[in-house]
């Protein structure tokens, strides 16, 4: 196609915002170009078709992106104890390009098809149920869309994803490739200074706001601690938020299995982090966002090619 | 009577709220500056004191604690109630309970 630019993988339309050094804006256009060839080919040949695409589009990825291919093999090595080999990475590009393909489906509901199952759901009902709403916190690790698919059937309260409004922009470009609507405006855009205040609001009227809590752009509040061996920047800003608004946290990943199959799990994280007031607070945010990093760590090593992080992200060299 | 301040309008403007606030600002947000160091007019977020939406929060807790006055999202005004120490000042003087 004449003019568009055939880009490397870069995060995900519904990822939060990233510009560590060396990373180029220009990835980001190129996984909304795939997306749209997806959509173009699945939408006409269907599930098959796009899946076979994977295969050459992966190679592509693997072939021409070598910056994002040092930071998976870094991430692999330290996930695996022992150095990446092109069967890890392949497994992990692979896994990525399917992503984006299911998301496809995910995103405008069709889930036939798909096999999803889902763990911990009777403690987000709880939480649900209590009526005091619940932040879920995620990370770039599988598929998030495959998260809301089970967030949105049938919830009872309302769900808002917080994100970079730049990506709110690629997520509303997604949904208006897709033709669906809607969804869009659960989205709570970053960088505003009354996002948060919005955040309050959904969680008052009981419900859920998901977010990422694995990225730490530059600026942004962060904390290094020890992931994989390594001390990594991870925000603190989540943990602060929690803090601040005194509601519960669970925890929410959804893992790609194999093809359309996905775990979904959710799990409790902390009724609340620290004692409300402001005493005693930057310590509960600091070993709350230990513990995050701990089990981010061990979902991390327990399903390595679910790693969508394609950059340094232990940004070693950076204060 | 008019200004031509297209921010606040005169009666809005208070130097005795704007001072509180100030210290408000500065106490809940554990600042490293003086509160009389807060020029007026500067812009509070991204630019100027630097502040960001976890801070509005804070300072959202903080004003309605001290003032009864809500911040909430979805006012139009927000633009101008974010903008400045002044622009919050007149929020908080057009809806304070005490």
């Amino acid at each position: 196609m004449a003019g568009a630019t055939l880009n490397p993988p870069e995060d995900l339309p519904l990822d939060l915002p990233l510009d560590p050094p060396g990373w180029t804006r220009a990835p980001e256009r190129g996984s909304i170009f795939w997306l749209r060839v997806m959509i173009g080919i699945t939408g006409a040949l269907g599930w098959r078709a796009g899946h076979l695409l994977l295969f050459p589009i992966t190679a592509y990825f693997l072939a021409f992106s070598p910056r994002q291919r040092a930071a998976a093999r870094q991430f692999l090595g330290r996930a695996l104890g022992r150095p990446a080999g092109f069967a890890a990475l392949w497994r992990l590009y692979f896994s990525f390009a399917a992503s984006i393909l299911d998301r496809v489906w995910l995103a405008s509901g069709r889930t036939a098809g798909f096999e999803i199952t889902v763990h911990g759901l009777e403690a987000l009902r709880q939480r649900m149920a209590a009526g005091q709403g619940c932040l879920l916190f995620g990370a770039h690790l599988g598929s998030f869309e495959a998260l809301r698919a089970v967030a949105d059937a049938g919830c009872p309260v309302d769900v808002a994803v917080l994100m970079h409004e730049a990506n709110a922009a690629r997520v509303k470009a997604v949904f208006d490739a897709l033709g669906g609507a809607g969804r869009a405006a659960s989205v709570i855009p970053l960088g505003a200074p009354e996002s948060m205040l919005r955040v309050r609001e959904v969680l008052e009227c009981g419900g859920l706001v998901g977010l990422l809590a694995d990225r730490a752009p530059p600026g942004q509040r962060l904390q290094r601690v020890e992931f994989l061996g390594h001390p990594a920047p991870l925000p603190t800003g989540p943990h602060v938020l929690a803090a601040m608004l005194g509601v519960p946290v669970m925890l929410a990943f959804g893992i790609r299995l194999g093809p359309r199959r996905y775990a979904v799990h959710f799990e409790p994280f902390a009724e609340r982090i620290g004692g409300g007031g402001r005493v005693g607070r930057d310590a509960a945010v600091a070993a709350s966002v230990v513990q995050y990093a701990a089990r981010l760590e061990a979902m991390a090593r327990a399903h390595p090619d679910n790693w969508f992080n394609f950059y340094a992200f232990w940004q070693e060299g950076q204060p | 009577m008019t200004t031509g301040n297209a921010t606040t309008s005169a009666a809005e403007f208070d130097p005795a709220l704007e001072a509180d606030l100030a210290r408000l600002i500065v106490g809940a947000l554990s600042l490293e500056i003086a509160a009389e160091d807060i020029a007026p007019e500067a812009p509070l977020f991204g630019e100027g004191l630097g502040l960001d939406s976890i801070d509005a929060l804070e300072l959202s807790l903080a004003i309605s604690k001290a003032y009864g006055v809500q911040l909430r999202s979805d006012d139009e005004r927000n633009h101008r109630i974010f903008a400045s120490l002044r622009g919050l000042a007149a929020h908080v003087a057009r809806h304070r309970a005490r």
